[in-house]
């Protein structure tokens, strides 16, 4: 009777100590996977804030050759502050909120791509030295940013896929491991200008 | 587990970028696909970029293809530089030079990619600027191992931290930019020695001459304003593997023609 009761906790014990070490290796890997999300995440931003830093100095500069052209300044000017308004949490990186991330983004790609396109008529804005700079580091942003967004879409599809599978679906939904949201394809819109010498 | 998925989605990542060549079993610098380069000239710039990648650990690796799958430049350069994980993985100092010679019914495509590590020393105006100043006259001329060299004998001193991207942005301003530094380093020269009191007055009368100027006053030990970091990693000791699995964040430049 006595020897029963120290097996059965033998038992218990064993179950206990399987059943720790596994929710603790799932656990930990979820948060790293969690974290390299995070970091992807604020990779992205940081590629779309160099691009509105970019903004100020090529608007200015434009502005110097174009001024008849003070609609699309202003287009891009209002598009640049609406963008950089809207930050997304890297804890909640749900469909709706980087839907709105997106598209404020997006109009503001727009919007640049509305100036690159008038800056056509400008001869000696096309010459100017500035200006090349600007708008080589502005397509080097647009590459950084095309390649930072695939980077964050890998990432998340790496999580979603360790959260999501039997049984691990299980301890995410415990400890509240949300799916997170990936960046969608936007037709031609989010493309690099193209410059063809 | 984790190793596990991991290595599962880069598999089917290569696999989605079939277009992209496979990772080549040579490390050779010199990758001409496209086949564009006499046996000699791929040699000679071979040696070059092996020793670069031997002595500073900077890995640029040339790439000729004639078909990008449907690619920009930009994109297949970075997806070929990630997949063969050119430059060290610590410091991900590769470059990818990619060209698409021009054809009947295409354009030329020439990209200079830069890995995450290089981006400061190589940042993407001055990659434009080699590009549209040294290699697209020479390739208009069909001169593509021209263009390819002279983009070379830029990009070497710039990454290796000899000659900074400023300094090479200036050369091509000529006159008036340069007339600038030489006053304002002649100013500033004059007026540390007016502080040193008696210092020696050599290097006050090196004011002719080019750009190279700005390397006088950090020579004698002034201001080193003009250094990118980034650049030197030092001399690694036996350095060999140059696809050590270097990061590409879409840093660099290109242009067609």
């Amino acid at each position: 009777m006595k020897k029963n009761k120290v097996s059965t906790w033998v038992i218990v014990l064993a179950v206990v100590a399987v059943l720790f070490f596994w929710v603790k290796g799932v656990y930990n890997n979820m948060v790293t996977l969690d974290e390299e999300v995070q970091t992807a995440w604020s990779q992205v931003e940081n590629v779309y804030q160099r691009r509105a830093d970019l903004i100020p100095n090529l608007v200015n500069t434009v502005k110097g050759y174009a001024q008849h052209e003070s609609s699309t300044l202003e287009g891009v000017v209002s598009a640049r502050a609406k963008a950089t308004q809207i930050t997304v949490d890297p804890e909640n990186l749900t469909p709706e909120s980087l839907a709105k991330f997106q598209k404020a983004q997006g109009e503001l790609s727009s919007a640049l791509g509305k100036l690159l396109s008038i800056t056509e008529n400008y001869p000696d804005l096309k010459a100017n030295e500035n200006f090349l700079q600007l708008q080589a580091q502005l397509e080097g942003t647009e590459n950084r940013i095309t390649v930072e967004r695939q980077k964050f879409n890998e990432t998340a599809k790496g999580y979603n896929t360790t959260i999501r599978k039997f049984p691990n679906n299980i301890l995410a939904g415990m400890f509240g491991f949300d799916k997170k949201a990936y960046f969608e394809a936007e037709e031609g819109s989010e493309r690099a200008p193209e410059v063809v010498f | 587990m984790r190793r596990f998925l991991f290595s599962v989605l880069l598999g089917l990542s290569i696999f989605a970028q079939a277009q992209i060549p496979s990772k080549p079993l040579t490390e050779d610098a010199v990758h001409d696909l496209a086949g564009l380069f006499s046996s000699s000239q791929r040699g000679e710039l071979n040696d070059r970029l092996i020793a670069l990648a031997d002595t500073t650990t900077n890995r640029v690796v040339v790439v000729t293809v004639l078909d990008m799958g449907g690619m920009d430049a930009s994109e297949f350069a970075y997806k070929l530089g990630e997949s063969w994980g050119i430059g060290d993985a610590k410091f991900n100092n590769g470059i990818v030079i990619l060209v698409k010679p021009k054809t009947e019914d295409s354009y030329g495509e020439v990209f200079i990619a830069v890995g995450y590590g290089l981006e400061g020393a190589l940042p993407d105006a001055t990659a434009s600027m080699i590009v549209n100043r040294e290699m697209v006259p020479h390739f208009q001329q069909g001169d593509i191992y021209g263009g390819v060299k002279a983009a070379v004998d830029i990009i070497l001193p710039i990454i290796a931290g000899e000659y900074s991207a400023q300094e090479y942005e200036e050369s091509g301003e000529g006159g008036l930019g340069a007339a600038v530094i030489v006053i304002v380093v002649f100013c500033l020269v004059l007026y540390f020695l007016s502080k040193r009191g008696k210092g020696s007055g050599s290097s006050g009368s090196r004011t002719s001459g080019g750009p190279t100027i700005i390397t006088t006053p950090r020579s004698s030990g002034g201001f080193g304003g003009g250094s990118f970091g980034g650049g030197s990693f030092g001399g690694g000791g036996g350095f060999k593997g140059g696809f050590g699995g270097g990061s590409f964040g879409g840093g660099g430049a290109g242009a067609k023609w």
